[in-house]
């Protein structure tokens, strides 16, 4: 693993030194070309807008090199040539939960138009619980198809179980959990929450005498032997899900409906493990007190901060030592949780020429708050006065893994009055933490409803911004609504605009006649001035 | 050669009287004939063989607009519904890789027109088995409907802009820009400018413009756009329509260009030029080909704006003037500024509903022993009937017995699709059909094109044959366009090319090129073949583009090479999308695809005026309070988004009128829409901006009272004034108070007021003229009537079926029984009277469930959760009775607010809305409860409420009606329970998870 990354850094390095040098020369060829152009793209508003314009095109050039030549390029190499490839993520019931090929047909027509269009790659979703029993053949065929038509792949090795697509964790494991409830976090009332086992089993033999650390890295390596081919050529990054949802986080809020949802959420600490663990820890704090159960004072999942003490805005119980300890050791298990799992998925994955990424979830409901509870019940310990992810990144930096943020595409303006959102600030907070421990960046968009004109500038002035560390977006996520009239001529609009600069003189006709990509663009419901 | 063919084209489409056109031959002929010929046949055979010309001569190829944006013509909002029209018929018709699709280029709007794949077999009156229409002139008139259809048409305008020096002779300095749109609509310029830098170069960042420049309306939008409405211009002549907007400014200000787009309020669509913004670029430094102005020159219009030219003849002048060397006032910053005059004009496309009709009859037939239906509509071009009948009772489609009319298809063995024939004056089609005597009506559709299709409000249109009286109601008037995804029927239009098809391949090129085939007939044995070819063809595709990344840096003789490629490659995104699309789609259980089986088949959520789409959830958007600020239009509008996001459907705005009292229910002059809640146009924008965000609106009718502006000669208030200047006839005349000369009141009486008397037709007269013009002046979509306990249901349903609201709720308020202060267990007596009443409307309208609030506020107050069960185990309300017409509220204006005539038990609002918002009946929430602490519990019981479907038809299944807690299942998906006892759903087959909870309720949902 330190091999690879020294190498994928000293990539790095190369092309950025080259970089000024190309740009010079493509800026000077815009000036002699202007007068003479009868379509051009607006010139940008900035000289730094301009030196991007040039990556981007610099960008789409070599790109089709490799599409010329698959086999021979390492996929290294164009990683850093270019700021942003654009994924687009595969329905995460691509492969079903009995293990077949779900929309086959779609997905090849769909590959094909993304391929065309100029996508680089698709995320594929791998579910534990699916690919269980070391038969791959479905996630090998999905593979192949986008291998065949030139796209990448991102393959995102998901361990939790999915309530909508129904996609179980593995029979063994759900077994195990039955007749051990206490496998699955549970919250204070006592409610199981089936996606994705206790953080606090996490090394113990639970599952057949096997520590679940030791099934996630059976199943890391059983993928890594049935796709041995996609490497480096196809495969350029994996990404390992390091919790419900695929997030690094607890599951602290109901699954079900929770795009609606704007409470806070509960804490996930009392199945008996995690308690056992808390009344151990709080035995060394000196305080055995408080290691019997969790905050008693906590509202419920969709009750606002104001019920209950904990999280107060002044005076809170978040605020007290107790809430200090609890937070700590809360926020402290996540992040165990995820150095560890990621530590086996480099060791697993270290010497093979893709890279590792994880996602962090963007919990920036009452982000406006002192206390930020959807981020402590999610067990980032992120409040006023303290940064709880310079910790996180740390830890992506340590294992060289790219940190995933969705809700690129989310603004202040349009969440809801009254929860206190924020997902702007918390956005920049985290990319200010990776840019201070050196973590590369991905993004992605919260979800597909809802996104419409604004949410693409959004999503384009995240990736094309100046201090942006963003070095691939994954737009999720494939289906009938993607290719829907409603959002597919916003989607081509949108890649379209981000390699606008590659038009080339060839590309202008010479007469009245107007060929132009940009041509009679949609004139309905958005505003031109930001392109 | 290829330039006179396209005038051949444009000149074919007009010359050829319909007449030849639908005699002339097939493709078969057109092939033969030379290309001087053409000129006479219609243009679709021409599109057809223009098609397969570039085969024979390569030197054909004309550049053409790439598919992905297609040509404006006839596609109205085409970025957003893009698989439509001639776009989609060229790409069926491309053979393999060949430039065919080079005679897109060509498309003028006529052009595109015709081009609307017409290729259907074309029908003669007479053919075998069709009635003829003298069969059936005598025959008798069984039943007789016509339908209003609304279809969306694009009509064709201009953006004019024009630059003109604007002060006196001296003031050189002094210019004005002056944008004109001669379309009908609400046009908005967002604007801005950019400013030249220090060396007078020019920015392209959108900057605000300086204050002075600003015309006064304007609105600042963001720090770098302002808004400023046009204005519609009276002094044009009649059909010239003209909004103008006038700009002025000083050439002195460091202004290098001006920025703008056109935005259409009423459509909320935006115009731009080319797919960017408009620019008026004063400076020569940079030039960009979308700068509209600059010294590029500019070109006089001839024609529409006779005035505009004759300023026009102004600017020239002007324009020679500042040519003059000797012009002393250019400036530093002039050099490279130059401004000049110009005159441009821009083509712009809007789109708008025509109204159109289409009469459907069904006659006995003499000759045989079955029944003639005839359809006659004014629809223009080609109708395609897609239909079939009914046995019995059900709405099953079923397949009619042959024969089939002529030109009829079979489509998928579920329905036939019979195209109309065209009528003898060319104003629309006709078609008459057999029906056996036995079928209980025709179900039908209509199809005008590819991806147009007419329905009734979202269900199929319905005529009724067996017995006429049942369904008449079934058939809406309010029908809008439905326009259906690309890629349903396409194979129609191959079936329909196949017979007559001389070209081997063509049809060849049609099978591959077309995937959708292979998706909509899995069953066909080529559909692997096809599916094989449609993958061959993307290959080559992809492999096209890998030789144009080689080619195009090297060479440019490769140039037309590397153009096509492109172009075949956008169009072929195009295509896969689409079919992704279709396939996605299918795998979605409920979407209009299926429509043919599973759509149907549903027993159909019957649409009855006045009750909405049945998933309503309505807000009751005032309280006692709002009229203070003076302004609650516009603070209400602030809430719009955040409305329509909780899950509302509909909200209920107070009442608009002049007033005596400011709350509104005092009404005066009807006509005054000035209100203590705002304006007018205020309360317009408010209602635009519902209907923006989904939100439909009621506007509150106060119909049983009204206040007089003066005295009769006995100092009694009774004559009124305003628009509808009644007398004391219009007063009934059992009230001493207001001596009324009408008649006796229909209802109880509402004492602070002269009550209307609704016997009087000159009465009912104006009020449902003014009802109607509130609709269309305000845009209201239903209402909500005041006091109707003051006069009879029959006469709310003459105002219903007046006005058509798509929803409405009466208040009917009256006491509940008591025996010794306690109430009565059974109120059935108080909800019959409720029943009573909307039944009087004929179920024109709701009545607000009073019944059930009173209910909730013994069972909560008294904790008798056992209230909440009829004798029969129904909910005790209306809603256990008439759920439809239930509108189910626990508080509003009058009960709760800052009057509390009848406030809900304090700190038990949430169990009342636990009961309702899970319960059948149309729940209404109070806007003080809304925006108060309960929100977060409240949206999440909406959502619970939507994402299970829960409707206001759905069936309650009472678990538990006991002392303390009451339990109910809804539809089998969802239970709930209020009340401080304990309660959980038996875990049987169905595993109930926990969907949203509070003090002492709890929901859950079938997980």
């Amino acid at each position: 693993m330190e091999v690879g990354s020294a190498v994928k850094r000293a990539g790095a390095a190369v092309p950025e030194a080259l970089l000024p040098s190309r740009s010079l020369g493509f800026r000077d060829s815009i000036k002699a070309r202007t007068r003479t152009r009868c379509v051009g793209f607006q010139p940008p508003a900035s000289g730094t807008w301009r030196k991007r314009a040039v990556r981007v095109a610099r960008k789409g050039a070599v790109r089709s090199e490799a599409v010329l030549d698959e086999k021979a390029p390492p996929p290294m190499k164009k990683k850093e040539a270019g700021p942003v490839r654009l994924y687009v993520g595969l329905p995460l019931d691509a492969v079903s939960d009995c293990n077949a090929v779900n929309h086959g047909k779609a997905i090849a027509a769909g590959l094909r138009a993304l391929a065309l269009l100029g996508v680089h790659g698709v995320d594929l979703p791998v579910f534990w619980g699916v690919a269980t029993a070391g038969d791959w053949t479905s996630y090998l065929a999905l593979a192949a198809m986008a291998r065949d038509v030139g796209l990448r792949l991102r393959v995102s090795l998901h361990l939790h179980a999915q309530r909508r697509p129904r996609l179980p964790l593995p029979e063994s494991v759900s077994r195990a959990a039955a007749s051990n409830p206490d496998l699955l976090f549970s919250d204070r009332s006592g409610r199981r929450h089936p996606d994705c086992l206790s953080f606090a089993v996490d090394d113990l033999p639970v599952l057949d005498g096997k520590t679940p650390m030791e099934v996630y890295e059976e199943f890391f390596q059983s993928f890594r032997f049935a796709f041995s081919d996609f490497f480096g050529a196809t495969i350029e990054d994996i990404t390992i899900g390091l919790g419900p949802n695929g997030e690094l986080r607890y599951p602290s809020f109901p699954p079900s409906g929770s795009h609606r949802f704007t409470g806070v959420g509960e804490f996930q600490c009392y199945d008996k493990y995690m308690l056992a663990d808390l009344k151990r820890h709080a035995m060394e704090a000196g305080n055995p007190f408080w290691g019997h159960s969790g905050p008693h004072d906590a509202p419920e999942y969709n009750q606002s901060p104001a019920f209950g003490k904990f999280f107060k805005e002044n005076g809170g119980s978040w605020e007290t030592a107790y809430g200090q300890f609890f937070l700590s050791w809360y926020s402290g298990k996540l992040l165990s949780h995820g150095d560890r799992l990621l530590s086996v998925a480099s060791q697993v994955f270290g010497d093979l020429p893709v890279a590792l990424s994880a996602k962090v979830p963007l919990l920036h409901w009452w982000h406006k708050t002192r206390s930020r509870p959807s981020q402590l019940t999610a067990g980032f310990y992120n409040t006023d006065g303290r940064d709880g992810y310079e910790a996180v990144a740390e830890i992506f930096s340590s294992k060289s893994c790219t940190m995933i943020v969705p809700g690129m595409d989310l603004s202040d303006r349009d969440q809801p009055q009254g929860v206190k959102s924020s997902p702007e600030s918390l956005l920049s907070q985290i990319m200010r933490a990776c840019k201070k421990h050196g973590v590369r960046l991905a993004g992605e968009n919260y979800s597909l409803v809802g996104v419409g004109t604004t949410a693409f500038r959004r999503i384009k002035e995240n990736i094309l911004a100046e201090n942006s560390r963003l070095d691939s977006f994954t737009y999720h996520r494939m289906g009938a609504e993607f290719f829907s009239p409603e959002h597919w001529p916003l989607f081509t609009e949108f890649m379209r605009s981000l390699m606008q600069p590659e038009m080339d003189s060839d590309d202008i006709p010479s007469s009245g006649e107007r060929l132009s990509v940009m041509d009679a663009v949609p004139a309905n419901d958005r505003e031109m001035q930001t392109v | 050669m290829a330039p006179y063919l396209l005038h051949v084209i444009e000149r074919g489409v007009e010359d050829i009287p319909t007449g030849v056109i639908r005699e002339a031959s097939l493709p078969g002929r057109c092939c033969a004939s030379s290309p001087r010929n053409s000129i006479r046949f219609p243009s679709r055979f021409i599109l057809l063989r223009l098609s397969i010309l570039p085969h024979r001569s390569p030197m054909l190829l004309v550049r053409w607009k790439p598919v992905l944006h297609c040509p404006p013509q006839g596609h109205p909002r085409r970025g957003f519904a893009w698989p439509r029209g001639p776009r989609r018929s060229l790409l069926l018709w491309r053979p393999i890789r060949s430039p065919a699709p080079a005679f897109l280029s060509i498309s003028s709007s006529k052009f595109s027109q015709a081009g609307r794949a017409r290729v259907r077999p074309i029908v003669r009156a007479g053919l075998a088995q069709t009635p003829s229409l003298s069969d059936v002139e005598n025959a008798e008139i069984l039943f007789s409907e016509t339908l209003s259809l609304k279809r969306s048409q694009t009509v064709e305008g201009k953006i004019a802009v024009r630059l003109d020096p604007a002060g006196a002779e001296e003031e050189v300095s002094k210019w004005r820009l002056t944008i004109g749109c001669n379309l009908e609509g609400k046009w908005t310029m967002h604007w801005g400018v950019s400013y030249c830098d220090d060396l007078g170069r020019q920015a392209f960042e959108w900057d605000q413009p300086p204050p002075e420049m600003r015309p006064p309306e304007s609105v600042l939008i963001k720090d770098y756009a302002i808004e400023t409405p046009l204005k519609r211009l009276s002094s044009q002549s009649e059909r010239q329509i003209l909004h103008e907007l006038q700009i002025e400014f000083d050439s002195n200000t460091p202004i290098a260009a001006i920025h703008f787009v056109l935005k259409e309020e009423e459509t909320g669509a935006w115009f731009q030029h080319k797919g960017r913004d408009f620019r008026i670029s004063f400076t020569d430094y940079f030039e960009v080909d979308n700068s509209v102005g600059g010294n590029q020159g500019f070109s006089i219009w001839p024609g529409t704006f006779d005035e505009i030219s004759s300023l026009l003849l102004k600017a020239e002048e002007s324009t020679s003037k500042k040519d003059d060397p000797d012009d002393e006032d250019g400036n530093v910053v002039k050099q490279n500024r130059c401004i000049a005059p110009i005159y441009k004009e821009f083509p712009i496309l809007k789109e708008e509903f025509v109204p159109n009709h289409m009469t459907v009859s069904v006659r006995s037939s003499d000759k045989t022993d079955k029944n003639i239906v005839q359809f006659d509509t004014d629809l223009p071009g080609d109708v395609v009937i897609h239909w079939g009948v009914c046995m019995d009772d059900g709405r099953k489609w079923v397949i009619p017995s042959t024969p089939h009319p002529p030109a009829t298809k079979i489509f998928r063995q579920k329905a036939l699709q019979t195209l109309l024939q065209p009528k003898a004056d060319g104003l629309g089609s006709w078609g008459l059909f057999l029906v056996d005597e036995g079928t209980s009506g025709v179900v039908f559709v209509l199809k005008l094109n590819e991806y147009t299709w007419l329905n009734n409000n979202g269900t199929d249109f319905f005529i009724p044959i067996g017995s006429v009286s049942s369904t008449t109601a079934e058939i809406g008037s309010d029908d809008i366009v439905h326009e259906q995804q690309a890629g349903t029927e396409i194979h129609d239009v191959r079936n329909s090319l196949s017979p007559n098809n001389s070209y081997p391949l063509q049809n060849k090129s049609l099978e591959a090129s077309d995937p959708k085939n292979i998706n909509m007939l899995p069953m066909k044995p080529q559909g692997a073949q096809e599916a094989k070819e449609a993958v061959a063809y993307t290959d080559e595709i992809i492999k096209e583009i890998r030789h144009l990344v080689t080619d195009i840096s090297s060479e440019k003789g490769k140039r037309a090479k590397s153009k096509e490629a492109q172009e075949n490659i956008l169009q072929e995104i195009e295509k896969l999308a689409a079919e992704a699309y279709s396939i996605f789609r299918i795998s979605i259980p409920c979407f209009v695809e299926s429509v043919s089986d599973t759509e149907l088949m549903k027993p159909a959520i019957k649409l009855s005026s006045g009750t909405g789409s049945g998933y309503e959830i309505l807000c009751q958007g005032f309280n006692w309070e709002s009229h203070k600020s003076g302004r609650w239009y516009s603070e209400l509008r602030d809430n719009t988004k955040e409305l329509s996001s909780l899950g509302f459907t509909v909200v209920w705005l107070p009442p608009p009128t002049e007033s005596v009292s400011p709350e509104g229910y005092m009404p005066k002059d009807l006509y005054n829409l000035n209100s203590r809640y705002g304006s007018l146009e205020e309360l317009k924008d408010l209602v635009n901006s519902f209907h923006e965000v989904g939100i439909k609106v009621l506007g509150d009718a106060v119909l049983n009272h009204r206040c007089a502006h003066y005295q009769n000669k006995n100092g009694i208030w009774n004559v009124f004034g305003g628009r509808l200047n009644w007398d004391d006839r219009a007063i009934v005349a059992d009230d001493p108070h207001f001596q009324g000369r009408g008649n006796k009141s229909s209802g109880d009486n509402f004492h602070a007021a002269p009550n209307i008397d609704h016997s009087q037709d000159f009465v009912r007269r104006d009020l449902k003229e003014w009802l109607r013009w509130l609709r269309k002046e305000v845009g209201y979509d239903g209402w909500r009537l005041d006091f109707v306990r003051g006069f009879w249901g029959g006469y709310v349903k003459d105002y219903m079926e007046a006005t058509e609201p798509y929803f409405a709720v009466g208040e009917y308020w009256d006491s509940l029984s008591y025996t010794y202060g306690d109430m009565d267990h059974n109120q059935d007596a108080h909800r019959q009277r409720i029943v009573d009443w909307i039944n009087a409307t004929n179920g024109t309208a709701g009545a607000f469930d009073v019944t059930t609030k009173g209910i909730l506020h013994s069972a909560l107050e008294k904790c008798e959760y056992w209230r909440l069960s009829d004798q029969n185990g129904k909910p005790p309300g209306v809603v256990g009775w008439w759920a439809s017409r239930a509108v189910t509220f626990i508080e509003n204006h009058d009960t709760g607010s800052t009057q509390g005539h009848w406030r809900f038990p304090s700190g038990k609002e949430m169990q009342g809305y636990a009961y309702i918002l899970t319960h059948p009946g149309t729940p209404a929430v109070f806007y003080d409860h809304i925006f108060s602490h309960y929100q977060q519990e409240i949206s999440r019981l909406i959502s619970v409420r939507n994402e299970n479907k829960i409707h206001c038809r759905s069936t309650v299944k009472i678990t538990k009606a006991e002392r303390d807690v009451y339990a109910a299942e809804i539809d089998g998906k969802l239970a709930v329970k209020i009340g401080p006892g304990y309660y959980e759903p038996p875990n049987g087959p169905t595993k109930w998870v926990v969907a949203a909870e509070g003090r002492d309720y709890k929901v859950w949902e079938t997980s």
